[in-house]
């Protein structure tokens, strides 16, 4: 505990994060990434089949995309930073000092997909015959290229959280970058930022294009690629699950706070869901049903909101794995805070001593310090709320509990510090259930 | 100076990914890169509410062509903004963690607000400009629409001149309580905003001149590009002059032995300052004959001279936060070499 801490007593610290990452991935996948080729593609085909009226749909969509992803895209991808430093700072501080340099590059890159896609779209007019018109759609391709890569870099440090290989015995920024979860991340979240653009950009499609020609013709666009982006998104996707941890696989359903039944159904319904929307784009373009549409809308937000709670709890105990755990403290620092106190070791503690009139301020602190991460005294999510969670309980089984319950609970992080600490922690967390009760 | 009781935390056991002094540079310069464009985009967005609002007052269809053509500026540059800023951001994090962290978190709040004040701000900024025809009968609320946008721009400079200057005192972080009281609590956070807002309209005033007659020299411009890129030399002129006053003013506000460097303490700052100033002359003059004459004659030599002014405020506020946090570097060492024994647990 060495920064001052930030507290969201109702809404919860990790749900801060949680809330701009799921919105960040939502624009970056299905609008920068997967729109941004199906609008190139799109060109393309109206170029080769000189259909105006297909080029100015493409046209359109490239305003929405400037429009969403230059405002709300931009600002929780720096968001998700800005954010984490005040929720996690030494675990994004930690990860920028391991990947640095990945992040300037990826800064460059994206200074690039910025400008270029300026240039796309306000040179569309301007550049729209002939060979103009082909260095107009090559824009687009480098485009696509180059918002591909900003992720292709972003994989590298979040597949490292999870996995960073043997970046703990040689501290190498390469073995941290192309840890073992690294290529089936980056190619399974490659085909869902296409299949999740198709979901997104249906309904908007079905509902604002008027013109019924020219709107079978995007969704026969929107079909090709979602037969090859659908099964190849599956098919990553086992992969990907297959080369993480046995211990974070198995949290995924614990993750999701669904009983395992609910869990299974629900899965396989967005599934088969996927899979029938996808035939009807291509049997029958022309007589999409909104419902559908709408259906398909909302089981993709579902589903990143579920990809995004899983691939940040499936980590648990750790932020960093093997490294740090979720509450920021190092594994290599723990021994030595079990020895001298936790208290003593964090900078902006006020108690470095526990007496009996300070015991209550002491397990305050070590709560902001130890649990805060996760927990909440009284917050929306009741299973993360001591109140409900430790309802009933008293002091001394709330004391003998917490020095175990990394045994009992496997995702949580061992409690660190003396054994006065502990009993203080104890004797705060028992007050203020109490209180809530 | 007494350093033993401040909350100044040790740094991480990673080492800084790099050279300090190339890192530094690089701060210096991606930073000013960065400010320019949010300059651009404030100052550019301000002024395209204020003209459009003289323009409604007056009847005057030109003075709202000139605003129209300042917002499609204004939202143009503001994504470029926002992206440049990353890397600055990415900088003052891995080498002044210390600081820069725990006055971010002294202020978490605040901190946080800006994701959902910028995204308001840009959208609102689309909606202006795009809606400049279709709400052609609907002026009032287009013009509110402007003015919300150019209202929180305005408003967010004060969160980041907050965090980094309270960053230089940790003295003071004890008694700060959240961002509104840190606004009072923290010496020069008003000269910086003045300095900052001044230098905004100056860049926006620069910018029309140069954006022009760059234009020119392929087109004729017409009658209303005409007027903003005279006007935008005027407005660089006279804001410029302002700043020899707001910037003293700044100095002035500084800790005493860093005001002292700038001026005979430290001979590489004084070197510094003064030829900043000898510059500032010098390009007000330029644009003195640019304003009465209009000829692209003098155009090469005003931007060297308005770039090298901007790289040397860059420079300068660089020394300065390094002056300030001299003190506590020796106390409170950055991490250079990894330390093995607080990253890898002992087996």
């Amino acid at each position: 505990m060495n920064f001052p801490i930030v507290e969201f007593p109702w809404f919860g610290n990790g749900n801060i994060v949680a809330l701009i990452a799921i919105i960040h991935v939502l624009i970056s996948h299905g609008v920068a990434i997967g729109a941004t080729a199906i609008v190139v593609s799109t060109e393309y085909y109206a170029m080769q089949t000189k259909n105006a009226k297909l080029d100015q749909l493409a046209k359109q969509m490239t305003k929405w995309i400037v429009i969403i992803t230059t405002t709300i895209g931009a600002m929780t991808g720096v968001g998700i930073w800005l954010s984490t430093m005040v929720i996690q700072p030494d675990s994004i501080g930690s990860l920028l000092r391991i990947f640095f340099w990945a992040w300037v590059t990826e800064w460059v890159i994206f200074i690039g997909e910025v400008v270029l896609l300026l240039i796309y779209y306000y040179t569309w007019e301007k550049w729209k015959e002939g060979r103009k018109k082909q260095k107009h759609l090559n824009i687009g391709i480098t485009l696509s290229i180059f918002s591909w890569l900003t992720m292709a870099i972003i994989t590298g440090i979040l597949a490292a959280k999870l996995t960073p290989g043997r970046w703990m015995e040689t501290l190498s920024f390469w073995n941290a970058f192309f840890n073992p979860t690294y290529l089936p991340s980056l190619a399974f979240r490659t085909f869902l930022a296409v299949t999740l653009t198709i979901s997104l950009f249906t309904i908007f499609v079905r509902l604002f294009v008027k013109d019924e020609d020219v709107r079978p013709q995007l969704f026969r666009i929107f079909s090709i690629w979602g037969a090859i982006s659908l099964p190849a998104t599956f098919v990553f996707g086992l992969w990907y699950l297959k080369s993480i941890p046995e211990q974070a696989a198995k949290l995924i359903v614990w993750s999701t706070g669904l009983p395992e039944q609910t869990f299974n159904v629900l899965n396989i319904f967005a599934f088969v869901l996927i899979v029938v929307f996808l035939a009807w784009l291509v049997i029958r373009p022309k007589k999409l049903p909104i419902v559908l549409a709408l259906a398909m809308f909302v089981s993709a937000i579902g589903f990143i909101g579920e990809f995004e709670v899983v691939r940040e709890s499936v980590r648990k105990p750790y932020i960093i794995y093997n490294y740090m755990y979720v509450n920021g403290i190092t594994k290599a620092k723990a021994e030595a805070m079990n020895r001298e106190g936790y208290l003593a070791h964090s900078t902006i503690a006020k108690v470095k001593e526990i007496t009996d009139e300070n015991k209550l301020e002491a397990g305050r602190e070590i709560y902001l310090g130890q649990c805060l991460a996760c927990h909440t005294i009284d917050g929306w999510r009741s299973k993360r709320a001591l109140a409900n969670r430790l309802d009933g309980w008293s002091q001394e089984t709330i004391k003998s509990f917490i020095p175990n319950m990394h045994n009992v609970r496997p995702m949580m992080p061992p409690f660190v510090g003396t054994e006065e600490e502990l009993e203080a922690l104890a004797a705060y967390l028992y007050k203020v259930v109490n209180e809530q009760n | 100076m007494h350093v033993l009781q401040l909350a100044i935390p040790p740094d991480f056991p990673l080492p800084i990914p790099g050279n300090l002094s190339l890192l530094e540079f690089l701060i210096v310069l991606t930073f000013l890169l960065h400010i320019v464009f949010v300059n651009l985009t404030i100052s550019l967005a301000n002024g395209a509410i204020a003209l459009e609002g003289v323009g409604m007052i007056k009847k005057s269809k030109r003075l709202d062509d000139m605003a129209r053509i300042c917002s499609f500026h204004a939202s143009v540059h503001k994504s470029i903004a926002v992206v440049l800023g990353v890397a600055p951001l990415l900088i003052i994090s891995v080498i002044y963690t210390q600081y820069f962290y725990t006055s971010t978190l002294l202020i978490g709040k605040a901190w946080l607000s800006i994701i959902i004040l910028l995204i308001t701000s840009f959208l609102l900024l689309y909606l202006y400009k795009f809606s400049w025809e279709k709400w052609e009968n609907k002026k009032g609320l287009h013009f509110i629409v402007g003015l919300i946008a150019s209202a929180i721009l305005l408003f967010i400079p004060f969160i980041f001149i907050v965090n980094i200057v309270s960053m230089l005192y940790p003295e003071k972080w004890e008694t700060a309580n959240g961002f509104f009281h840190s606004i009072v609590h923290y010496p020069q956070i008003w000269q910086r905003y003045a300095h900052f807002i001044l230098a905004s309209l100056a860049a926006g005033g620069f910018y029309m001149y140069f954006y022009f007659t760059w234009k020119q020299k392929k087109q004729t411009l017409s009658d209303v590009e005409q007027t903003l890129k005279i006007g935008g030399v005027k407005v660089t002129f006279w804001i410029t002059l302002l700043q020899l006053v707001f910037g003293s003013l700044l100095l002035m506000s500084f800790r005493r032995d860093v005001m002292l460097l700038f001026m005979g303490d430290d001979l590489l700052l004084t070197t510094l300052l003064l030829t900043s100033i000898l510059l500032t002359i010098v390009l007000c003059a330029l644009l003195y004959v640019a304003m009465k004459k209009d000829t692209p004659k003098w155009f090469y030599a005003s931007i060297a001279c308005f770039v090298l002014i901007v790289a040397l405020m860059g420079w300068m506020r660089h020394e300065v936060r390094e002056a300030y946090l001299q003190p506590y570097m020796d106390e409170y060492p950055r991490t250079f070499d990894v330390q093995k024994e607080n990253v890898q647990p002992i087996k």
